[in-house]
């Protein structure tokens, strides 16, 4: 245990040393990345006002927060893609990460999540603009904050393992971009990424319940902007959790006939 | 060595090359239909709340996916890919090779690469622009369709100024790669008619990034909403961008040549 | 005493999918794929004790990195025994990583954008390595590699030869017993070719520890290796020491003559290899050495004669084309 502390803090401390010096990079890409959801946001508060107000319960202050918050949980969501696995494996890197005595997702957990932390401190600049051209309304309570900012990590985690396993596909093939795509799409639809939840079509709403999407993005940003009670908050942190060790589990089984091939066909 | 004939010769070749990948061809057509089909249940979430959205309807908005999704379409198979190879080149040094040649170096760098199968999106754009068109029981007329025409190419010759003007701070500044990103970013604003954007967000999508003209302008043009005063801005503003890259890329061009000897 | 390398019977077989050009024949091979068999190592087996440092030595695709990945445990073996300290390597156990480390001349570790140091630091994280034991052997290389003044700048700014010294470091600070090789100095020029033999060297001396190396440069070979293994598509051609690969491929030897008179032909004592003025090189067998020696001194007047062995280099070319002709 001691052995991946150390192995975690000593990685996060390369990637932030990384991140620190493409701060620009970051900046860049960040922003590029913010008019996805203002454009939503746009879209939707123009809604909103033309129906008096308020849409689907969300009031334009409220799709406002919902979207600022969605920023910092876009930013969690950014794992190691499956491209990357692909090129991983082209290129040779896995070979010498497969020689260090420690596991290669361990490596990309750590070095994600100390990036994490530069992105949340080059975040709030950026949050702080957007309230004040958007002017959210917040209503948070401090256990929203609690479990909101350990379900970000939730995301991040559940995230990685999907990402993951759809990476593991590029072990047998490399055409793999179509399937990406899908799940992509797929993501957009089901995770309250593209609107809230609850602004979707009921039977959308139903099927978003057994599947993972929506616990990396609709649930993060509705415990600290929603009204959840206390055990709502907890309970969708436990499943958080189970998606977690779901992800972990199928992992591990997938990861085993994945380095099966590997070793077979060379790398 | 005639520049028609290279971009031709460069068309070519591209084509070949990617005829070898027909498989791309079938990813290319599933990610359309991805995209058009996100499209939609966006649209759908819209007019499942509202009749008009400030002041366009249902088809109206359809034909303006159409027409983003045709430009874009534009920009992946020529403009980002000629533009993202010459921040390539530049940073490599491999620019040389293109400097060396007897041609116009602009024209050079922007027909060097095509790809051919992300000219899917233009084929799928033009059937969404179809069904919207007929969703709206317009007639074309042939005022309307030259309007509609040419307001489409003086939009992607603005897309094209601002990639390269863009793409000539790679002069200056190594690492661009994450403006392509912001490019990227802003253009999916275009989606929707600019008109629902607060003011500053709308001046940025018609002055910094063209966006306005590219697509916005174009489906006006379908939805009879197009005026010549427009028309004629856009004109003028096409030739405004066309001036300043060329300017623009002249000065990098010298400031590179200046550092690599 | 268990050798610290032991292979037998390696044979590593790759199938590789074979089909025709044009659309067709890509959507029915999704159905029905044929597979081409490709022996990339067929029947291999050496020993290598403790200690040694050993060559590898083979033209491209002749099995060298397929070996080394089987030995590191990346690859499986398609059948035959392979075990290294003990260890099988395919089990890819932590305990074994531990101990081995392969170097790969064209791939890096490193972060490109941090000062070395700082991935030093990961890989004492990565090893769990004591830090007063990291520290030690991490300034011993840096010292004698002479990397001083070299480890707190960003990676990106140093020579692809001090890369490769500050790569080799951070592959050796857990002090792996046994270390692969490929292609260490490739691409590199001769002093900084040399800079990394020594270390190579000095490492094994120190440490104790066995190497297995591949290379395209001999000098390297000649340098390091005893002893060396040939392999060549796929099977040993030969296993022993240097020079005796020396003796029994090389049937000749060179003779560098130099004539006061640069008319003369030679060509009646042997094959003319060069004529550089009065300097000329004649290849002769071995058995008649002694001989043409003694001809060429009696018949001609000399000023220079010398009796060398062909070229290291030459005696593996003529290995290789002569097992081609043979096929």
């Amino acid at each position: 245990m001691r052995r991946y502390i150390d192995f975690y803090l000593a990685t996060m401390r390369i990637s932030i040393l990384e991140q620190i010096q493409y701060s620009v990079a970051n900046y860049f890409y960040m922003i590029g990345m913010i008019t996805e959801p203002v454009i939503y946001l746009v879209v939707w508060t123009t809604i909103a006002r033309q129906q008096g107000g308020t849409t689907g319960g969300y009031t334009v202050g409220a799709f406002a927060a919902y979207y600022i918050i969605w920023t910092l949980v876009r930013n969690m969501n950014i794992v190691f893609t499956p491209f990357g696995w692909e090129w991983r494996i082209r290129e040779g890197q896995l070979s010498m990460m497969l020689m260090r005595p420690i596991h290669p997702i361990h490596s990309d957990v750590a070095f994600f999540a100390g990036w994490k932390f530069v992105v949340i401190l080059l975040w709030l600049p950026l949050a702080a603009i957007l309230s004040w051209i958007f002017k959210p309304t917040f209503d948070i309570r401090w256990m929203e904050v609690i479990v909101f900012s350990l379900a970000i990590w939730g995301a991040y985690l559940i995230r990685t393992m999907l990402l993951s396993l759809l990476g593991m596909i590029t072990f047998w093939t490399t055409r793999v971009s179509a399937i990406f795509e899908l799940y992509f799409g797929l993501e957009l639809i089901l995770s309250g990424r593209l609107v809230p939840m609850t602004l979707m079509p009921v039977w959308i709403q139903d099927l978003s319940n057994y599947l993972p999407f929506k616990w990396t993005f609709f649930f993060p940003i509705e415990a600290l902007v929603g009204n959840l009670t206390d055990v709502q908050l907890w309970s969708g942190f436990g499943m958080q959790l189970l998606w977690i060790a779901t992800g972990i589990f199928l992992l591990n089984i997938i990861w085993n006939f994945a380095i099966k091939q590997y070793s077979a066909v060379g790398g | 060595m005639n520049p028609i004939k290279l971009a031709l010769t460069y068309l070519r070749i591209g084509v070949l090359n990617e005829m070898q990948y027909r498989i791309n061809f079938f990813i290319q057509l599933l990610q359309s239909f991805i995209s058009v089909a996100t499209g939609l249940i966006g649209l759908s979430l819209v007019f499942g709340q509202v009749k008009k959205l400030a002041g366009w309807s249902r088809p109206e908005l359809l034909a303006v996916m159409g027409v983003h999704l045709l430009m874009g379409g534009v920009i992946r198979s020529i403009i980002q890919p000629n533009m993202e190879r010459l921040m390539d080149d530049v940073r490599n040094g491999t620019l040389d090779f293109v400097l060396t040649k007897p041609a116009d170096a602009q024209i050079l760098v922007s027909v060097h690469e095509f790809r051919f199968w992300q000219l899917v999106d233009v084929i799928v754009g033009i059937v969404v622009i179809s069904i919207a068109f007929i969703q709206l029981n317009g007639t074309l007329g042939i005022l309307q369709f030259f309007g509609f025409l040419s307001a489409l190419i003086m939009g992607g010759i603005m897309l094209y100024s601002v990639w390269l003007m863009v793409t000539s701070i790679s002069f200056w500044v190594i690492r661009v790669q994450e403006i392509s990103n912001l490019f990227e970013g802003l253009y999916a604003a275009g989606r929707w008619p600019v008109g629902i954007y607060p003011s500053w967000l709308r001046t940025g999508l018609t002055f910094l990034v063209p966006v306005a003209f590219a697509v916005t302008i174009p489906a006006e043009a379908l939805t009879n909403r197009l005026t010549g005063t427009s028309l004629l801005i856009a004109l003028g503003m096409t030739l405004l961008f066309v001036v300043l890259s060329r300017g623009l890329w002249r000065l990098g061009l010298s400031n590179y040549s200046g550092a690599s000897s | 005493m268990t050798p610290t390398i032991s292979v037998s019977n390696l044979s590593k077989h790759y199938k590789v999918p074979e089909r025709d050009g044009g659309m067709k024949a890509a959507v029915i091979s999704l159905f029905n794929r044929k597979y081409r068999t490709v022996k990339a190592v067929d029947d291999v087996s050496f020993n290598i004790e403790a200690g040694e440092v050993v060559g590898f030595l083979g033209p491209n695709g002749a099995g060298k990195t397929t070996t080394l990945k089987v030995l590191s445990g990346l690859l499986h073996p398609t059948s035959g025994m392979v075990n290294v300290l003990g260890y099988e390597p395919t089990k890819r156990s932590h305990d074994y990583l531990r101990q081995v480390a392969l170097v790969m001349g064209n791939r890096n570790q490193l972060s490109w954008d941090l000062p070395a140091i700082d991935s030093f630091e990961l890989q004492r994280a990565i090893y769990s390595l004591p830090v007063s034991e990291f520290k030690k052997t991490r300034d011993d290389f840096i010292d004698l590699l002479e990397l001083k003044d070299l480890v707190n700048k960003p990676i990106r700014n140093l020579s692809l030869g001090e890369r490769m010294k500050m790569e080799i470091v951070g592959a050796l600070l857990h002090r792996p017993k046994v270390l692969f090789l490929d292609e260490p100095t490739i691409g590199l020029d001769v002093t900084m070719q040399r800079r990394i033999r020594a270390f190579i060297k000095e490492y094994n001396q120190r440490w104790g520890a066995t190497v297995l190396l591949t290379s395209h440069y001999m000098a390297d070979v000649e340098a390091l290796c005893k002893r060396v293994i040939v392999i060549h598509h796929g099977h040993t051609l030969f296993d022993g020491e240097l020079n005796q690969l020396v003796t029994q491929f090389s049937s000749f030897k060179t003779l560098g003559i130099t004539l006061p008179d640069p008319e003369v032909d030679l060509s009646q004592y042997g094959e003319v290899l060069t004529r550089d003025g009065a300097r000329v090189t004649l290849r002769v067998p071995k058995a008649k050495t002694s001989q043409v020696t003694a001809n060429l001194l009696s018949d001609l007047q000399v000023d220079d004669l010398t009796v060398e062995d062909t070229p290291i280099d030459d005696v593996i070319d003529s290995v290789f084309t002569s097992t081609k002709a043979a096929k």
